[in-house]
């Protein structure tokens, strides 16, 4: 699938599907974005990154209705965006908090007036917005600021001003362009961990362009964009889940901690229900599984006798690597026991993964060679 | 919480609450003292070169209606090819008279007038001036003019004349008593009075009928026959309506003459100069030039402070924020530039006037007309200047914001 893996949810706050952007006309039309797909979900903090030119600023502004969607179809917050007019982009921006690069604050506005204008589009009472404004900007550590004028603001203070407008009617999906490129230590820290609060307490879903490394922690997910296209798609659960087995299982753990991770990152999730086939023998292998949790019954069968379970598998075991190795049909076939979540690595990323230690090759197909006997052993 | 104050619950008779929002344009007008002076003192400037302009053209205009205003008449008879009030352009002194005969009339007083050949002799330095000069029969006075009404007696009496002590002072101090000579006649002031010059005459003389005939001749010089009349100036009889009269009049007089109330013969003289003489047209240039200058002005101050913010307009228009609110910021903001601009440009006029109307002796006031029309011309410069500059903000695209 070109655009990657698709995380499916039940209600997903964004919805991309098949997206495909253009900018210029006729000879100079030029494709930036290819078949692009992504659900989120409520609550979720996800990060987008990427080289420049990659196209996920321009994702960005087609999910926040900044811009027209040319090519496929985009949801936020249960409501399409394909063939709105530029007045009811408009209107559903109003649902959204933006944070911009630059603070974009009018400087001929106070702090707490520069968060009003954002709260004059949020239909509160007059009587309760300063209550509101204040509140908020409190939250960011600046209330005592209030009153200045951005000027006499330091970059962080104003950023952070600019946070507050953003956040201050509490919407439910938040779209952040490096937010905390101009922000020292501690204010980056305060905007993230507010970020953070907001996703984890109030359901609010936010999807942030960033480079800065270190927020990358605090995301719930990851998708890397490269020249148009996303190439991975991380639920950082699950990559950390699955660094944490793979260093323990030959060949990975000869891997440095980045290889793993690399390797990690091209694992895709994919769950079966009990008894459904994993893999059947006699097959052509075309994945390598990481089991993540569940349990998996190997069973082998030779001609004219009945299959025999000759395994059982649970979370941390690996199948499915000795048919990627050695191009020989699948010598046996997984069953899914119970509920099973496997992480899946195809042939081709598994192969580099293998080539990267070639020192370690050869032990690597030692071992593997050792279970094959194993196996020859036991239908023997 | 000075803040808070200016924020809570100040409310309107009906409940909306005053300050409901942000007043972005005022903040932004007041955000650079600086540039807020620079920009009034450009905006004002162009104000004013209007008003004065409209101030001069009122004053000219105004300058050319001083005698007719002075005319003591219900309705005038003046020649139908007459086009312009200091002009000579009589009519034959026949209809006069039988204009006398129209039921309705009191009376109807001939006036005469002089200003191609005019020529006075300043007393102090014996230069020659062009001057205008008016005369009438001293049983017969035309004039509302106070001192003029006083001095008849001393009109009748041969080469003798009144002239105007508002005169420009090329024209020499007249006082009563004084001699000099007027188209190289030997004439004596008689006394003086109050009118002021215009742009085509320097002063103005009055005096009576025979001296005026023996100083610039009739028609023909051996005929005993009265000349032409200029304008007859007719008073209606008491319980008389001037339109009956007047219609009257048109039914019983050719089409040669003309039958004007006062106010007409005023409104069609204003007319002639605002519309078919070159002076109208060129204050008329002037203001336009103020026009043209304070839109660009007032443009150029707008443009380039949307340039500044154009990214903060662009995020107002990212939070949801419709292009017809940054319309009306823009617009506030100009509507307030006008009003700014446009008070100090009235006073600097008045005070302007004053001086200059002194000096030059021409009636320039700031009018209620004035006033009025100025701020009108104000409010749209400014007001169009922002429609051109606001087009700017308007084609910001928040997506360039990522």
């Amino acid at each position: 699938m070109p655009g990657g893996p698709v995380h499916i949810e039940a209600h997903p706050i964004v919805r991309v599907d098949a997206v495909n952007h253009y900018y210029g006309e006729g000879q100079t039309r030029n494709q930036v974005l290819y078949q692009n797909c992504i659900d989120i979900g409520p609550g979720q903090l996800v990060i987008m990154t990427g080289p420049s030119g990659s196209g996920k600023t321009t994702l960005l502004s087609l999910i926040g209705a900044l811009r027209s969607v040319q090519e496929g179809m985009i949801q936020i917050l249960d409501r399409s965006l394909t063939g709105l007019t530029p007045r009811e982009l408009v209107a559903i921006r109003r649902n959204l908090g933006f944070i911009f690069q630059a603070h974009n604050l009018f400087d001929s506005l106070s702090a707490y007036e520069n968060v009003r204008m954002a709260m004059q589009l949020g239909g509160f009472p007059a009587g309760e917005m300063r209550e509101r404004g204040m509140h908020m900007l409190e939250r960011l550590g600046i209330a005592h600021r209030a009153d200045y004028k951005p000027r006499q603001l330091s970059g962080g203070q104003r950023q952070r001003v600019a946070v507050a407008r953003a956040l201050v009617n509490r919407p439910k999906l938040v779209l952040a362009d490096e937010p905390t490129a101009s922000l020292d230590k501690e204010s980056s820290s305060s905007v993230v961990k507010l970020l953070k609060e907001l996703t984890m307490n109030e359901g609010c879903t936010v999807l942030m362009v960033t480079h800065d490394n270190r927020i990358l922690e605090i995301a719930d997910r990851i998708v890397n964009m490269i020249d148009g296209n996303i190439v991975s798609d991380v639920v950082l659960r699950d990559a950390l889940t699955v660094c944490e087995l793979l260093k323990s299982i030959e060949p990975f753990k000869q891997l440095t901690p980045t290889e793993i991770a690399n390797v990690a990152d091209r694992m895709k999730k994919r769950r079966y229900g009990p008894g459904e086939i994993v893999i059947q023998q006699g097959d052509v292998g075309e994945e390598f599984f990481l089991i993540g949790a569940g349990t998996a019954a190997v069973t082998a069968q030779q001609l004219g006798e009945p299959a025999r379970q000759i395994a059982t598998l649970t979370t941390g075991q690996v199948f499915g690597e000795m048919a990627l190795l050695t191009d020989q049909p699948r010598v046996a076939s997984v069953r899914a026991i119970d509920d099973l979540e496997t992480y899946y690595l195809g042939k081709k990323d598994f192969r580099e993964a293998v080539a990267l230690s070639a020192g370690f090759k050869d032990q690597i197909r030692q071992t593997y060679f050792d279970r094959y006997s194993t196996l020859q052993h036991w239908s023997a | 919480m000075t803040m808070s104050a200016s924020f809570v619950s100040v409310r309107w008779p009906w409940g909306q609450p005053i300050l409901a929002s942000v007043p972005l344009a005022r903040r932004n007008l007041l955000a650079d003292r600086r540039r807020l002076l620079r920009a009034l003192a450009g905006i004002a400037f162009a104000v004013l070169l209007m008003m004065v302009e409209l101030g001069f053209r009122t004053a000219f205009i105004g300058s050319m209606l001083l005698p007719i205003q002075q005319l003591d008449g219900d309705l005038m008879l003046v020649s139908s090819a007459k086009y312009e009030f200091g002009r000579r352009t009589p009519f034959l002194r026949r209809l006069f008279y039988e204009a006398r005969s129209v039921p309705g009339i009191a009376s109807v007083r001939p006036l005469y007038l002089e200003r191609r050949t005019a020529i006075w002799k300043n007393p102090q330095t014996h230069e020659l001036f062009g001057i205008q000069v008016f005369a009438f029969n001293p049983d017969e006075p035309v004039f509302l003019l106070p001192e003029v009404a006083d001095n008849l007696e001393a009109l009748r009496q041969p080469d003798t004349v009144m002239v105007d002590r508002r005169a420009r002072s090329s024209l020499g101090q007249a006082s009563a008593g004084m001699q000099t000579e007027l188209s190289r006649h030997r004439v004596k002031v008689i006394g003086t009075f109050r009118l002021g010059p215009s742009f085509f005459s320097d002063g103005t003389a009055i005096m009576s009928d025979r001296n005026f005939f023996k100083l610039f001749g009739v028609q023909s010089p051996n005929s005993t026959e009265l000349p032409d009349v200029e304008i007859g100036v007719i008073k209606v009889s008491p319980g008389q309506r001037t339109l009956d009269v007047q219609h009257a009049l048109r039914a019983a007089l050719p089409g040669s003459v003309m039958i004007l109330t006062k106010a007409e013969l005023i409104d069609r003289e204003a007319r002639f100069h605002m519309q078919v003489s070159p002076v109208g047209p060129i204050f008329n240039v002037g203001t336009l030039v103020g026009f043209a200058v304070g839109i660009l002005i007032c443009y150029q101050i707008l443009f380039s402070e949307l340039s500044d913010q154009l990214s903060q307009y662009a995020t107002l228009k990212a939070m949801g924020y419709y292009n017809t609110f940054v319309v009306k910021v823009v617009l506030q903001q100009a509507v307030f530039y006008a009003v700014l601009a446009y008070i100090v440009a009235w006073t600097a006029c008045y005070l302007i006037f004053r001086v200059v109307g002194e000096i030059a002796l021409i009636p320039l006031h700031m009018s209620v007309g004035l006033t009025v029309t100025s701020l009108v011309l104000a409010l749209i410069m400014c007001v169009g200047a922002a429609l051109i500059a606001v087009r700017r903000a308007i084609a910001t695209d928040p997506a360039e914001l990522f």
